[in-house]
């Protein structure tokens, strides 16, 4: 996709001047720092409206078909790109952020380009601050190697249950840290999708004590590189050989837990199982039932493939004592073997194994599956044909390209699909709270309270069992119990009492909203509409403007200034109601 | 269709509210005389495919000789501490599901055998998607089978406040759709948690700013609803009646979570709880003992805890509106594998309980296990389609005959008699607890070595 498609694109700027729910006048005047959005003024002051009683009911509210289809009225605004940019390279924008994104370029998309060149780069990127933050925490598992760390975290005599974990537990902390703190952003919102891709439970005993390996070698390691090589380390992990089983796959007793997953949720995806099926042709010998590709090779898999699988990676287990990979011959299943009308010879020890992953990681139907996920993750619950194609496209051609995937997600972020679909997600539990501690510019330390409150919201890290990982579209995360457990966190967050707290509440987070606000704003309109353009870089739509405005005058004049005192009750509370508004949701 | 009055209710001009505010009283949603549809099905869903053959193995014939040579190490023997329970002169009971047997002797519970979901595949998650859709080989429906069932009840009242609940963190795709059902864990923490001074105004402002039009916007009013209703029936702390004791478990919450919005008289039709843990690939637990003995105890002793509490509620007799039906994406394969676990399968048993149900007896045609009779000549076959199952609840006991809508495609449905007829009031079993025997659950040290047996 060439970036000369956005020159035809409407100016957002253009776009939200012309609609009646939008206040700002031109993204520019949106974009500079500091100013107050030029619509505030404009507001009148009406008599405040009657709270003992909440507001009568919109009648549009009960449409048949929530889940899956868009009302009109209400469907979110196209953001600026570079917010759309800061909310999905990134999670979301922190104080600065858009500013200096807007230094990178005279036109939005010359400054997107620069952004995804830079993000796509990150050891040119300076971290140094993020990672003294890091090194300031007393983690001491995240520098061992895999060896060290199966010494000291699994196979240790009398290894206490606290040491087992603890290399899941600095792995956790730090990925939050990371989120919030890193300008390697993109590798976080990366790392995350991996995760998610090649789900493992993360606090069973063999993962976690190996866990740092996972996430940093394995994951870390290749996300902005080549999918096959990915690929064959996660086969040859601890966590990944431990969590699907193939530790005890053997010639005597097949295990097929992984290799099933291996291809119905690492590579060909589902949507590319033919199901049950047999491969014996009319005539008595093999015929594969899948339809073909131009190449005549099978498009889809049945189980007898899986099966056939099953037996290639028979032997393939972890050295007990080194926790290393290792191949061992004498239980693998010697037979020759069929795998997606590829005949895979006997004898072939190690090498059956890994020429399925060869077959898999280089096969269309891969390349198509995990670029819909990718841009599922990266613009929309059901993305666009066209830009899962012409990513796949390039995940195909590139295969054996050393930075194939960072190719694959270039194309993703510079397609017009990027730039010009907002609101076909909202964000999962981890994108809001990372987004939120960003935006509020909180002073976040680990601590048990937190995560207490994070994990409430349904995505607890590294804990989904299942191995197709946390889902990752809008319904699953929209029933009521993820959106209270949503405003609930945020509350906590934002309650007053964790300001400046010591004792045991001295690791919570604290966000100190007074602080970062000028002293030369004072009234209820001036608060609001500079915190939703601090917040979400970009105007609210008018009736959530007007609701957070309202809480803020509690019906006195919203063009008065209010005193210290009223500022101190109700400002954090007014921030939290700005986290809650649907318009922060949107991703 | 279920008209809720959550809205009404919010805004305090609701008749029901009325009714409410002279004490909760079932009969404000519709009375038995005029209402065909008071029942109450709970559907449990145990996620990962769980051994069926294991739950009710076969105890005579050929088929206990291929069970047993199939099965060398996990099956479930017939004598000894962990023998099976009898339940037919074919079949026997898992011992680790001993409290479902006293719920079969009393005849408030039945098994379907060699039931499931037709559809050829061994996905978790296809089999999952096509399951609680209702839609076997299709995933387009935007809606579950129970929010179909809801939204097509004919004769419900005209007023409910929770018709739905879904217990858990997420709701399954059963209630895919559904406008009306609440998803929660407990009622206890299901409130805002907002500022002691001005929680009511966050409030406020939350309704106005989600008062769009769009998904999100109906997500949110919704919620906010919900949090109304729950918070006005103020729940408190739970006790179980009747000295119930459930697992303590997630699960275990889930269903006392079931048992205290039935008692708190909402107009609830449809619950949903999942229990995960049945993907055992691994050691699932050798002749009759392990990891599987315990995971069925949980799901045992839960459901008979749930009889227990709700058998006698102040006289009020909820099992005998009660349906509860467990069931599963997939059986396992027959074979045992090398790691003393099973791999995916496909035919399975459905366990259907309540004081409506015929019970005390294995329905089904067994197709038996012979290797030519076995499905893709590896896993039990299957004769019962669950939507047959599922089918005789819904018109049986839950006044909806439109099983068209509920499972479109889905034609030949007759009735296997697992339950009894529509109008029939069953006789009120009463249940007394069990064995005090504790849910013994898997400890620290057993999830330490058995990494891989989870959903």
């Amino acid at each position: 996709m060439s970036l000369s498609s956005h020159t035809t694109k409407p100016d957002h700027a253009t776009d939200d001047a012309s609609s009646p729910q939008q206040l700002s006048p031109s993204r520019r005047d949106l974009l500079r720092r500091g100013a107050v959005a030029a619509g505030a003024a404009a507001v009148a002051w009406q008599p405040h409206r009657a709270q003992a009683q909440e507001p009568a009911p919109v009648a549009a509210m009960r449409s048949p078909n929530r889940v899956l289809t868009f009302a009109a009225a209400g469907e979110p605004e196209l953001p600026p790109l570079e917010v759309i940019a800061l909310n999905r390279i990134a999670f979301g924008p922190r104080p600065g952020d858009l500013a200096s994104l807007m230094a990178l370029g005279a036109t939005s998309e010359a400054r997107l380009q620069a952004y995804v060149e830079q993000q796509l780069n990150p050891a040119a990127i300076d971290d140094g601050a993020c990672d003294a933050l890091i090194a300031a925490q007393g983690f001491t598992t995240l520098g061992k190697s895999r060896q060290q760390l199966w010494a000291d975290h699994v196979i240790k005599d009398k290894v206490s249950w606290d040491e087992r974990m603890q290399p899941a537990r600095e792995t956790r902390a730090a990925t939050f840290l990371r989120a919030l703190h890193s300008k390697r952003q993109l590798v976080e919102v990366l790392a995350e999708f991996w995760h998610n891709h090649f789900n493992v439970y993360g606090w069973d005993s063999w993962s976690a004590g190996a866990w740092v390996h996972y996430d940093r070698d394995v994951l870390r390691g290749n996300l902005l590189g080549n999918f096959r090589t990915m690929l064959g380390d996660v086969a040859k992990s601890a966590a990944m050989l431990y969590y699907l089983d193939n530790v005890s796959n053997t010639s005597a007793g097949p295990n097929e837990n992984y290799a099933r997953e291996l291809f119905e949720l690492h590579t060909l995806g589902a949507e590319h199982y033919f199901g049950v099926a047999s491969t014996v042709g009319p005539g008595g010998g093999y015929l594969h039932p899948a339809p073909k590709g131009p190449d005549g090779k099978p498009l889809q898999y049945v189980d007898e493939d899986i099966y056939s699988a099953t037996q290639c990676f028979t032997g393939w287990r972890i050295h007990k004592d080194t926790g290393e990979f290792v191949f061992e011959d004498a239980v693998h299943a010697k037979y020759s073997k069929i795998v997606l009308d590829q005949n895979i010879p006997s004898g072939s020890g190690q090498q059956d194994g890994e020429q399925v992953l060869d077959l898999l990681a280089n096969h269309p139907s891969t390349a198509r599956y995990i670029c819909r996920r990718l841009c599922r993750r990266l613009i929309a619950d059901d993305p666009p044909e066209t830009v899962v194609q012409a990513a796949a496209d390039v995940f195909y051609a590139q295969r054996a390209a050393p930075d194939q995937l960072k190719q694959v997600v270039r194309t993703i972020l510079l397609s017009s699909e990027f730039a010009t679909i907002w609101g076909q997600k909202i964000k999962r539990p981890f994108d809001f709270t990372a987004s939120l501690l960003r935006a509020a510019n909180a002073n976040f330390a680990w601590s048990d309270s937190f995560n207490w409150r994070y994990e409430a919201m349904g995505q607890a890290m590294f804990s989904w069992r299942p191995p197709d990982g946390y889902p990752d579209r809008k319904e699953n995360w929209s029933s009521t119990m993820p959106m209270l457990q949503r405003w609930r966190a945020c509350n906590w967050l934002l309650d007053g009492w964790k300001m400046g707290g010591d004792g045991a509440d001295k690791d919570n987070p604290r966000i100190d909203c007074r602080g970062q606000m000028p002293a030369t704003i004072t009234t209820p309109v001036e608060i609001a509409d500079y915190w939703i353009d601090r917040l979400l870089g970009r105007p609210m739509p008018a009736i959530e403007r007007q609701a957070i405005i309202d809480f803020m005058a509690a019906g006195r004049n919203p063009t008065s200034s209010l005193t210290d005192k009223q500022i101190d009750e109700q400002l954090r509370l007014m921030v939290g109601l700005i986290f809650n508004a649907p318009s922060f949701q949107w991703r | 269709m279920f008209k809720t009055t959550r809205r009404g209710f919010m805004i305090g001009c609701s008749s029901a509210i009325a009714a409410w505010s002279g004490g909760l009283n079932f009969t404000a949603f519709g009375s038995a005389a005029d209402e065909p549809n008071q029942d109450i099905v709970i559907v449990v869903f145990l996620r990962g495919g769980m051994d069926g053959i294991n739950v009710v193995p076969p105890i005579a014939g050929a088929d206990r000789g291929h069970y047993e040579a199939k099965r060398a190490r996990i099956a479930v023997p017939l004598s000894g501490q962990n023998a099976a329970l009898p339940l037919d002169d074919r079949f026997g009971l898992h011992p680790g599901a001993a409290a479902l047997h006293g719920l079969y002797q009393q005849k408030l519970l039945a098994f379907v055998h060699a039931a499931g979901l037709t559809s050829d595949t061994r996905s978790h998650f296809d089999a999952m998607q096509y399951m609680e859709l209702g839609t076997p080989d299709s995933k387009a429906s935007s809606k579950g089978w129970l929010t179909r069932h809801l939204e097509t009840a004919p004769g419900a009242p005209a007023q409910v406040i929770m018709p739905a609940v879904a217990v858990g963190n997420q709701q399954p795709t059963s209630l895919l759709g559904s406008q009306e059902s609440i998803g929660m864990t407990s009622p206890n923490d299901f409130n805002f948690g907002g500022h002691w001074k001005y929680g009511d105004a966050q409030r406020i402002a939350l309704r106005s700013m989600y008062g769009g039009g769009s998904w999100l916007h109906a997500a949110g009013v919704q919620t906010l609803d919900a949090i109304g209703v729950v918070e006005a029936a103020n729940p408190g702390a739970y006790t179980p009646g009747n000295g119930a004791v459930y697992p303590n478990s997630g699960f275990g919450r889930n269903l006392q979570t079931v048992a205290q919005v039935i008692k708190m008289q909402l107009g609830l039709r449809a619950a949903t709880i999942d229990l995960g843990g049945w993907d055992t690939h691994e050691y699932q637990g050798d002749s009759g003992a392990g990891y599987f003995s315990d995971k069925l105890n949980e799901l045992g002793k839960g459901i008979e805890a749930l009889f227990v509490d709700l058998s006698n509620d102040n006289g009020a007799c909820h099992t005998n509106r009660l349906t509860v039906v467990v069931m599963s994406e997939f059986g396992r394969s027959f074979q045992e594998n090398a790691s003393r676990g099973t791999d995916h399968g496909h035919g399975n048993v459905m366990i259907v309980a309540g004081g409506a149900v015929n019970g005390g007896k294995v329905y089904g045609n067994w197709p038996g296990l012979a290797t030519d009779a076995l499905y893709d000549r590896r896993d039990l076959a299957i004769t019962t389609d669950y939507r047959q199952v599922l089918s005789e609840i819904l018109i049986n006991r839950l006044g909806n005959p439109n099983i068209d809508q509920i499972f479109p495609g889905y034609s030949g449905y007759t009735p296997l008699g697992i339950m009894q007829a529509a109008g029939t009031t069953p006789i009120c079993v009463p249940v007394s607890p069990g064995e005090p025997t504790p849910t013994p659950m898997p400890t620290l040290n057993q999830r330490v070595y058995l990494p891989s047996v989870r959903r």
